[in-house]
């Protein structure tokens, strides 16, 4: 075999097999978490809200309005306590830019409604019901809460995975609203 | 480093490669350290210089030779086969109970070193990324060390010529010569007859079998490679899955990895054990034990979503099949398969109750709450009703405001409040598994747990393949190159008639039946048996000692 031919040989086998290692490797990490992080764009979804109305991300994009996707569950403690700060602010302003959407993390409506009962005041934003984890899955939420934010865009701008304090919940608006 | 020049023999004139110890064409020893080196077997070196020996330049030339060296591959191997025994120590991540962390998990169960097995990724050994980098490395061993050896050797068998120097003839391991030419003309023919392929240069033959034997190892290799390239694939989307199905009766769900398109739905998972008296034959020893299951069985229907919708809205199913899957029976749709695996009662479904009056009368009929979906009352007879007016599926505490906390959305330790409403009056109670306590004063009624159910799911797995004819082709490819190599020998016997009868043979393994080969038709044609230079060497050391 002539050197150059060797050469390439060498080269091209080296490279092959190093080429091959990092695709697999790549597939293997991608594949465990999936997580959404900010810059991605945000997986469109459809629920049906406490109230029985059908909610979709895209046409509130569509209607101009940034996205707080706040997931949860009545026995998370953070959870319950971020929950009446959202309702301060949300109805506090005329909120016409922006929604929250707090989705359920797979609980029946007796529980919801047993947690809605103990508060002082009535959730203004809607509870999406999320029974089958379909969306809890397509955001591959880990510990609740966790709380998106989604731009006009669909464009996921801001995350978090743990209490909402009052500033907290500012920042999520402003950057939905941006 | 010194520039090793191309090296032309002295005796037969043909150029070799710089490195080479004995000449290709003649078999001439060229090296001069050759005999100090003291190697027992002088035909390993037969053929071209090991190339990766000859020169180093490159970073690419750097990694190719630092791969084909035989120690760094048995190196490899050996990280391989110790993680691979590691890995066995602890239970891997599948195996471990559906639900639970592994972090946990480890660390409660196996201590310090659980927590050391699970960072460093031993609990999912075969995917960890070490893991995967050191069979890449294997490949790369494999593929660079079977170039290196397998290209010389290939060069070396197809450029044989059958006139070899008188002191190659010497220095084989099975040597014999006469003044007399005798029935060589005969020896040959018989060894032909013996399969064996003759090659003649004027007065020099060569007879030659079992080539294919050399190739063994490369057709091993070559296996390897494509075992490791159908493990590699397993990684690629859509190429295997390996999913579990967790599905209460009654439930329906969507089979992950096919993006929403398929649904599955539990009509009953059924567990049939052996009868008591069955009468079959192996009656005795089945009733030794108790319950011994006779049948795992889940019936299923399958859907198919017609509407290809955004997540979490209300899909679209049509049954396009049913089937009762069993042990070794899966249901097989695409090119997917699903399994029974196991099934778990574990997990509570319902609880029934039963109220009782201040003299201990059991009043209206028993009433069932659905841990899962509870109603908010129940009406047990005409002017009794029970309101459930709270409930926590695994209670932790009372709220300051009076609600019942939940430490997990699971119905482990499931605690209501009920309110009865008898005749205008009511009364509240709290009530646990384990204890009820009265929240009003005086209450007249008083609830009792009658019994609770539980959910019965059956665990299903999902599992899609497409990596079984690599790896199987692999595994058979690998083991046809093993015998191959064992098996069968690569014999090769020149003879010279130039100078009388000169004889020598050499074969890779088993001299032995060789030698037997030889004498038999050597001893049939009046010619002395071979001399065996083992025998030779043994001999002259017992006269030193």
């Amino acid at each position: 075999m002539k050197r150059g031919t060797r050469n390439i040989l060498r080269v091209s086998i080296i490279v092959t097999v190093a080429v091959l290692i990092g695709i697999t490797l790549w597939f293997n990490l991608t594949s465990d978490n999936k997580t959404v992080a900010v810059g991605d764009e945000a997986v469109d979804f459809q629920l049906t809200t406490m109230s029985g109305e059908e909610i979709r991300l895209s046409e509130l994009n569509d209607d101009g309005k940034g996205v707080i996707l706040n997931f949860w569950g009545t026995w998370c403690k953070p959870c319950r306590e971020e929950m009446p700060d959202m309702n301060d602010i949300y109805t506090s302003d005329n909120n016409d830019e922006y929604e929250i959407v707090a989705v359920n993390v797979a609980e029946n409506e007796q529980q919801i409604n047993q947690f809605i009962s103990g508060l002082d005041a009535d959730l203004e934003f809607p509870i999406a019901l999320d029974e089958s984890r379909d969306v809890t899955e397509a955001y591959s939420i880990g510990p609740l809460p966790t709380t998106i934010a989604v731009n006009k865009d669909g464009t996921v701008v801001k995350k978090q995975e743990y209490q909402l304090t009052h500033e907290d919940i500012l920042a999520f608006i402003e950057d939905a609203t941006e | 480093m010194m520039e090793l020049k191309e090296i032309k023999c002295e005796s037969c004139g043909h150029v070799n490669q710089p490195g080479t110890q004995l000449c290709q064409s003649c078999g001439k020893m060229i090296n001069s350290d050759y005999d100090r080196k003291k190697i027992k077997d002088l035909m390993r070196y037969d053929g071209s210089a090991v190339r990766s020996k000859v020169r180093s330049k490159s970073i690419f030339d750097k990694i190719w030779i630092f791969f084909t060296s035989i120690k760094i591959g048995v190196m490899i191997i050996l990280a391989i086969a110790v993680a691979a025994a590691i890995g066995t120590i602890f239970p891997q991540e599948y195996f471990i109970p559906l639900g639970v962390d592994p972090a946990d998990y480890y660390q409660e169960n196996y201590g310090t070193l659980g927590y050391l097995y699970y960072s460093l990724g031993f609990h999912n050994l075969y995917s960890s990324w070490w893991f995967v980098l050191l069979n890449g490395m294997l490949a790369l061993s494999i593929i660079a060390a079977s170039i290196d050896r397998g290209v010389p050797l290939f060069k070396s068998l197809k450029n044989q010529r059958a006139k070899k120097h008188e002191s190659f003839y010497r220095r084989q391991r099975l040597f014999m010569h006469e003044k007399d030419n005798g029935n060589a003309d005969e020896v040959i023919s018989q060894l032909k007859d013996k399969r064996y392929k003759a090659r003649r240069d004027g007065d020099n033959y060569l007879l030659e079998k079992g080539k294919l034997s050399r190739w063994g190892p490369y057709i091993n290799h070559t296996g390897l490679i494509i075992l490791l390239i159908g493990s590699m694939l397993r990684f690629f989307p859509g190429m295997y899955v390996d999913e579990i199905v967790y599905l209460n009766e009654g439930e329906t769900k969507d089979l992950p990895t096919t993006d929403g398109q398929y649904y599955v739905k539990n009509d009953g998972f059924i567990l049939d054990t052996h009868g008591e008296s069955s009468g079959e034959v192996f009656e005795e020893s089945l009733n030794q034990g108790n319950n011994i299951v006779s049948n795992f069985q889940t019936d299923i229907s399958v859907y198919e979503n017609e509407s290809s919708d955004v997540v979490g809205a209300e899909p679209e199913l049509t049954k396009i099949d049913d089937y009762s899957i069993r042990v070794n029976h899966p249901y097989r749709f695409g090119s997917y398969e699903l399994y029974q695996s196991s099934y778990d009662d574990s997990q509570m479904k319902a609880m029934t109750f039963s109220l009782e009056d201040a003299d201990g009368n059991t009043v209206g009929e028993n009433f069932t709450v659905n841990l899962d979906d509870p109603d908010q009352s129940y009406q047990i007879d005409e002017n009794t009703e029970i309101k459930m007016r709270a409930y926590a599926p695994d209670f932790q505490e009372i709220d300051d405001n009076g609600t019942l906390v939940s430490e997990t959305p699971v119905p482990r330790n499931p605690a209501f409040v009920f309110e009865v409403n008898a005749g205008g009056d009511s009364e509240l109670s709290l009530l646990q598994i384990m204890n009820s306590t009265d929240i009003t004063q005086n209450n007249d009624y008083s609830i009792r747990f009658v019994e609770a159910e539980q959910h019965t799911a059956s665990v299903l797995t999902l599992k899609k393949d497409h990596t079984i004819p690599l790896v199987a082709g692999g595994f058979v490819i690998f083991l046809a190159g093993v015998f191959i190599g064992s098996y069968i020998n690569h014999r090769r016997i020149w003879i010279s008639l130039e100078d009388g009868f000169t004889l020598a043979g050499h074969t890779n393994k088993n001299y032995f039946g060789m030698k037997k080969e030889l004498d038999t038709i050597l001893e049939a044609n009046s010619f002395s048996p071979v001399s065996e230079r083992q025998e030779i060497e043994d001999k002259a050391k017992d006269k030193e000692s």
